[in-house]
């Protein structure tokens, strides 16, 4: 059981050394991150203690996959395995918790060490046995493939919309509306299999306008009926939340040309710093953005020559 | 036509391909086989562009990639795709419409249901419709009868007669030795990076041999002695 525990620290040490950082540091960036995002869930909406046992389930919910479970089982034993899903279910919820104590939800935490206990020990496939009907067949993969794997978050945010609307709360609609486009970016993390990409018959510079077109369009499918809700309702801040959307566009944009940046590899630590300072300083962008782009036209071009 | 001119690829120190020359023409269909690790699947990523090497490679149409339909060993699907969603993604990549979808469905896969969740058999099935779909000029199958039950072996190989008649260039590797002296029209043995052996369809006997000779050889009586 030690020696599991140990090889999971290895795989997170080994995923933060390829990333570009050392591990110690990468522990400290994430900390710092975890706990600044934290605060400004909490300083931004007063729903915050309702979403925030919600964001470390997000986190839990994947280690009670089937396949995953049967695995372990097989190798530890059935005691050996629910000490192994109960340990490692309260360290991912652990700094969840202690930032609920320390923001005095007794109550949230108390269901967040529940819920943990109880996911320790139900599995669930994560594979439906039924296809989630998208609108975004006509142009595979990111949209189609991602939705179907955060329609809960989108929901969500879509919920929050309507909360934020009914209680007059601009600032919960915003949130709603950057959750939104959030969730479109997670969708260009991964790099692609560079088989995808070899297969298109375009040149580099068509191949990302292609993507970023797609990326727009379909985001845009997403967010306009978030959007026009909430302009509907808060029409003398509508300019905010254009500003919003048009922002979304931009980040986007520097996503997609961020991830074939490092093509075939994943975003490393230079491209994620330079993205960071692209959400801080949204005018960066202008020089950020070319500057991606052209670095994933000379990454994608031995592969699309 | 594709043809290959002193190709040779190394990863690192070691030297996978060695000066490969090979000429593959229109309408022909070509065996390529080979123990593990001999360099087949380093010669077709070259082929298709995936590798950088050393040496050249031609074509009748440039550029060659965009001329290619490669089927994988083992071909990567995203995780919730649906079929369906594969073929369209792949007709996209190379501008092919594709109305009627569901009638080119010729293996009768569960287009709607997720490609990740398809059997190893049926992954390949779908890979190679996408390929056929793209209506390219060249075809390389790596291992296509890999986990493919034996009614879609039959539909492979008349697959493949069908690319040769209708004059595409279809080359082919595979560990089962009856697959391609059914479809080929020339076999090359790869070995330690090299082309040691190749023979029309007279000398395919010859081939076979070799590959037994080498490949088995005393190993099992050293084997059964341990």
């Amino acid at each position: 059981m030690k020696d599991y525990f140990s090889l999971q620290l290895r795989l997170t040490n080994r995923k933060l050394q390829d990333a570009g950082m050392l591990p110690l540091v990468g522990y400290l960036l994430l900390s710092i991150a975890f706990i600044g995002l934290s605060l400004f869930l909490f300083y931004k909406s007063k729903y915050a203690p309702y979403i925030y046992p919600f964001i470390a389930l997000s986190f839990i919910t994947p280690l009670s996959e089937v396949r995953r479970n049967e695995f372990l089982k097989t190798c530890f034993g059935d005691k050996k395995y629910r000490t192994i899903r109960l340990l490692e279910n309260l360290t991912i919820s652990l700094p969840f918790i202690v930032f609920l104590l320390f923001k005095m939800e007794f109550i949230g935490a108390g269901a967040l060490v529940l819920l943990s206990l109880a996911l320790a020990i139900s599995n669930f496939n994560a594979q439906l046995q039924f296809t989630i009907p998208t609108p975004f067949g006509k142009k595979p993969y990111e949209f189609a493939t991602g939705f179907r794997g955060t329609y809960l978050a989108l929901f969500i945010a879509y919920a929050l919309a309507i909360i934020a609307v009914s209680v007059s709360n601009f600032n919960l609609g915003v949130f709603a509306l950057l959750m939104v486009f959030a969730v479109t970016l997670s969708y260009y993390a991964q790099p692609e299999h560079e088989y995808y990409v070899w297969s298109h018959s375009y040149t580099p510079t068509r191949f990302l306008l292609n993507k970023i077109k797609t990326a727009i369009l379909y985001s845009t499918l997403l967010a306009a009926p978030l959007a026009l809700l909430l302009c509907a309702f808060f029409f003398n801040q509508a300019y905010i939340l254009l500003f919003i959307v048009a922002a979304g566009y931009v980040y986007l944009g520097c996503i997609i040309t961020a991830r074939y940046s490092s093509f075939p590899h994943e975003i490393g630590l230079a491209q994620g710093i330079l993205l960071a300072l692209c959400i801080v300083a949204p005018p960066a962008a202008i020089l950020i953005l070319p500057y991606f782009f052209n670095r994933s036209v000379e990454r994608l071009q031995p592969i699309l020559k | 036509m594709i043809e290959i001119q002193h190709l040779s690829k190394t990863y690192g120190t070691k030297q996978v391909l060695s000066d490969i020359n090979i000429r593959f023409e229109q309408g022909k269909v070509y065996g390529i086989v080979g123990e593990n690790g001999a360099g087949k699947t380093t010669l077709f990523r070259c082929i298709a562009g995936l590798e950088n090497y050393a040496g050249n490679i031609t074509s009748s149409m440039q550029p060659l990639k965009n001329h290619l339909g490669l089927l994988l060993t083992d071909p990567f699907f995203f995780s919730k795709i649906t079929g369906k969603e594969y073929l369209q993604l792949l007709c996209n990549a190379r501008n092919i419409a594709i109305t009627d979808m569901d009638s080119r469905n010729i293996f009768d896969l569960p287009l709607e249901q997720y490609a990740d969740t398809y059997s190893t058999g049926m992954k390949k099935k779908l890979a190679l419709t996408a390929i056929l779909l793209q209506q390219n000029q060249y075809f390389i199958f790596d291992e296509p009868y890999n986990g493919v039950d034996i009614q879609s072996n039959i539909v492979i190989t008349e697959i493949i007669h069908k690319l040769k008649s209708l004059g595409k260039t279809v080359i082919i590797s595979s560990h089962i030795f009856s697959t391609l002296s059914d479809t080929c029209d020339e076999i090359h043995l790869l070995k330690n990076g090299q082309f040691s052996m190749s023979a029309g369809k007279d000398g395919f006997g010859l081939i076979e041999n070799e590959m037994k000779t080498s490949g088995v050889g005393n190993k099992l009586e050293r084997l059964l002695l341990q």
